[in-house]
């Protein structure tokens, strides 16, 4: 199994490691999921998250190479932004979510996630022509998130307030100086909360948390694991790449539309076209305090019509049962289902608004420094 | 190797379930503090119903977590005598204290065969470093 240039930090720290995409990474610290997720509400968490990859696109002929493989228009985006966007196949299946940054029009950086990072190079690869080099640094690259309402503060002390107080939501500044390791900021992150994705030389990486948690003591930083990142995400309505999208689902009817800018021609636009209207994917609130647990089934008035894609017991809204669910059946705000586990238990279940927790993310820049 | 806590009088089965000799047939049984750090932070327990027959392997209990849900294989054929009715309001004495307070439930065994076929504390211990490696 890979390890990111922390492990032995997090094993100091007494965390509980697990397998995520062929990647040994805490899943909690000492402090434990429910405490590490608040305190990223509440104050600042930092993730370990060298396991994502990272690709660098060069060339003259890069904006028309994104335009063909993601279905996001990068028209919309200028120099020293972010968007985010979905890699679909043919099927219209999504490959990968991902975020292209854009440093002007013939570089570029596309970060993926840690288990498809190899198939969405090959992907990649494989759909490039003319003057398009596709590099893959993510061996070279360090990734922390820094996540919550304190963060801007820590980034302020330590890179000086002028290097962030423009930075809007998915914009990044590059060549940042913090302690003297030239790190990337981006205003982006998984969590709901105003933060940011840092990238940085992997051999500085150990360093830079260990600038981050002395300096971030005093704002309440807290080391949390990918079980605090899930449920975060899940509460800020985000998807899970290989769980609510993933290659065999067509993308079409889900919370994430504006990933997706019908304007252009992409890989997968024809499959999405012809499959609207036939899936759809809702967050759901379940009565109770209970989970109905994995490869649970959603019901509808005594007729199967989907599955729960994922479950958590949502921390911020006191420890509510919550999940994404993928049925084929369009539904109305608070449309009351039932969902019902493999050993047949049903529980009663609300159609929700997504996402159910708005966090801080996109508060103006300067109100939180 | 991380650190685990294995007292050295209890036996352990594959699952890390634990289980504690009560005397006059009585098992008390829960689950280690390698799966109480595995299972991360436990949000409701399942108990199984007082007086109830359980096999050996049987699944009687569940301990669910902010992100999963852990069946229990129960380790002693018998009757259930008790249960920890602590952790329904408390569930995450599972967390803070799995050998002591965050215990599962007691049987009123069948014989002793079931418990001295589990693994003792130094064979856990080299099951555990096994499975770490």
């Amino acid at each position: 199994m890979n390890k990111t240039p922390l492990f032995e930090k997090h094993v100091a720290l007494g965390a509980t490691m697990g397998d995520f995409g062929g990647w040994n990474m805490p899943l909690w610290y000492k402090t434990g999921q429910i405490a590490e997720h608040k305190a990223t509400r509440e104050n600042c968490g930092i993730f370990d998250i060298c396991h994502m990859g990272e690709f660098i696109v060069t060339g003259k002929d890069s904006f028309a190479f994104w335009q063909k493989v993601l279905t996001n228009n990068v028209a919309n985006i200028v120099d020293g932004q972010a968007q985010y966007n979905f890699m679909l196949n043919e099927k219209g299946g999504v490959i990968d979510d991902c975020i292209v940054y854009r440093f002007n029009d013939e570089k570029w950086m596309l970060v993926v996630n840690a288990g498809t990072q190899l198939g969405d190079y090959e992907w990649l690869k494989k759909n490039a022509s003319g003057d398009v080099r596709i590099k893959n640094i993510s061996d070279n690259t360090g990734k922390l998130d820094l996540q919550g309402p304190t963060a801007p503060k820590l980034i302020a002390e330590l890179a000086g307030r002028e290097a962030i107080e423009e930075l809007k939501f998915f914009r990044f500044a590059d060549n940042v100086m913090i302690g003297g390791i030239k790190v990337l900021v981006s205003r982006t992150g998984y969590t709901g909360e105003i933060g940011f994705e840092l990238y940085c030389d992997i051999n500085e990486t150990a360093k830079l948390w260990d600038i981050l948690i002395e300096k971030g003591a005093k704002y309440g930083i807290t080391p949390a694991g990918l079980g605090a990142r899930d449920t975060l995400r899940l509460e800020a309505g985000l998807p899970l790449s290989g769980s609510e999208v993933g290659p065999d689902v067509p993308a079409v009817g889900t919370p994430w539309e504006f990933a997706i800018s019908y304007d252009h021609e992409f890989i997968g636009k024809a499959a999405l076209e012809a499959n609207k209207g036939k899936l759809f994917v809702y967050a759901i609130e379940i009565e109770g305090r209970r989970k109905p647990g994995h490869h649970s089934k959603v019901v509808l008035n005594g007729t199967e019509i989907g599955d729960v894609t994922s479950e958590i017991l949502a921390v911020t809204l006191g420890m509510k049962p919550a999940g994404f669910i993928r049925v084929n059946k369009e539904l109305g705000m608070d449309t009351e289902i039932s969902v019902v586990n493999p050993k047949g238990q049903s529980f009663k279940a609300f159609v929700k608004e997504n996402p159910m927790v708005k966090g801080t993310s996109r508060k103006k820049m300067s109100s939180m420094l | 190797m991380a650190n685990y806590n294995v007292p050295s009088e209890l036996r352990y089965s594959e699952n890390h379930e634990w289980v504690r000799d009560m005397g006059g047939n009585r098992y008390r049984t829960g689950i280690t503090d390698y799966a109480a750090q595995h299972i991360g932070d436990v949000t409701y327990v399942e108990l199984p119903e007082v007086g109830s027959e359980v096999d050996k392997e049987s699944v009687d209990c569940t301990i669910e977590t902010v992100k999963s849900s852990e069946d229990i294989f129960n380790q002693i054929a018998g009757h259930i005598a008790v249960v920890n009715d602590a952790l329904q309001e408390t569930p995450e004495i599972i967390n803070s204290d799995c050998y002591g307070d965050g215990w599962l439930y007691d049987i009123k065994a069948d014989s002793d065969d079931d418990f001295t076929s589990l693994m003792t504390a130094e064979e856990y211990e080299k099951f555990l470093s096994e499975q770490e490696n």
